[in-house]
């Protein structure tokens, strides 16, 4: 397969299906596995027993690196993350989704870091500045402090 | 990266489950069949979270089990080279880079002494490459 040699995250190159698919935030998976959870736990007596190992073991994972826990707050990180991306650059939306759960997964304190991480919303974006970069962190933070 | 995404599978079903309970039945052999299941292309499919459709079904000659193709909502975990992420160390062997200490806790250390890596630490990384070990989720 030629996709496989292609394939390469920092650039944002990922197969053709998963650039259709949604990316979640470690956060939002907690969220959406914690309630599939709860609702075994009403059907059977021993759910730990009914979910498999996978299941098992990325609930802990993102139980463990979710930046934010209420439900309210993961909405607003995706919709504060979203506005920010998408004035910039609007056609390739379904690529800046993948940047757009880093930086909510890895939630950087810097600019710097940021780009680091996700060198795409600077060099991609045209007017993506560093100003527009910082208010974007600024926004995220304060959600976190509030939480 | 975990991804919701949508995903098809014909599953085969043996007529002793037909009837008013068909679609339950043949839910509840899909989650027991994909779920925890890891395949190159997709990943871990961690969860099922919702059926978007089902198809026709087909009766196999001969045998009268049905097909039916399902096509079904998933939380799937897929690494990605050049991805960055968060992980918690699990074990630590001997590489090139830094110091590697072994002992009762085998540790990196940096050679003055600032930064160590051991058993339980989270440390954030970039992934250089993927290998598909369809058995176990490390």
């Amino acid at each position: 397969m030629s996709g496989e040699e292609e394939e390469n995250a920092s650039e944002l190159k990922i197969g053709e299906e998963f650039l259709k698919a949604k990316c979640l935030m470690n956060c939002e998976v907690a969220l959406i596995l914690e309630h599939k959870y709860e609702q075994l736990q009403q059907t059977s007596e021993d759910p730990m027993n009914q979910v498999s190992q996978v299941f098992e073991k990325s609930l802990q994972y993102v139980k463990r690196f979710s930046r934010y826990k209420h439900a309210d707050a993961v909405r607003q990180v995706r919709e504060i993350l979203s506005r920010y991306q998408l004035a910039e650059f609007e056609v390739r939306v379904c690529i800046l989704d993948s940047a757009l759960c880093v930086l909510g997964n890895l939630c950087p304190e810097t600019v710097e870091e940021a780009i680091a991480m996700v060198p795409s919303i600077k060099t991609k974006g045209r007017a993506h500045d560093d100003d527009a970069i910082e208010r974007m962190l600024n926004d995220l933070s304060l959600i976190k402090k509030f939480e | 990266m975990f991804f919701h995404i949508v995903l098809e599978r014909n599953m085969q079903l043996h007529p002793r489950h037909f009837g008013r309970n068909l679609r339950e039945n043949l839910v509840s052999k899909l989650m027991k069949d994909v779920e925890g299941t890891c395949s190159g292309r997709h990943g871990f499919v961690v969860a099922i979270t919702g059926i978007e459709n089902i198809g026709k079904g087909l009766i196999r000659d001969g045998t009268g089990f049905v097909t039916f193709p399902v096509k079904y909502q998933c939380v799937v975990f897929r690494p990605f080279k050049g991805e960055i992420l968060e992980a918690a160390v699990t074990m630590v062997n001997k590489a090139y880079d830094m110091e590697f200490q072994s002992g009762d806790i085998p540790n990196y250390t940096t050679s003055d002494g600032s930064v160590k890596i051991q058993k339980d630490c989270e440390v954030r990384l970039k992934i250089i490459g993927t290998r598909v070990d369809a058995t176990e989720i490390v």
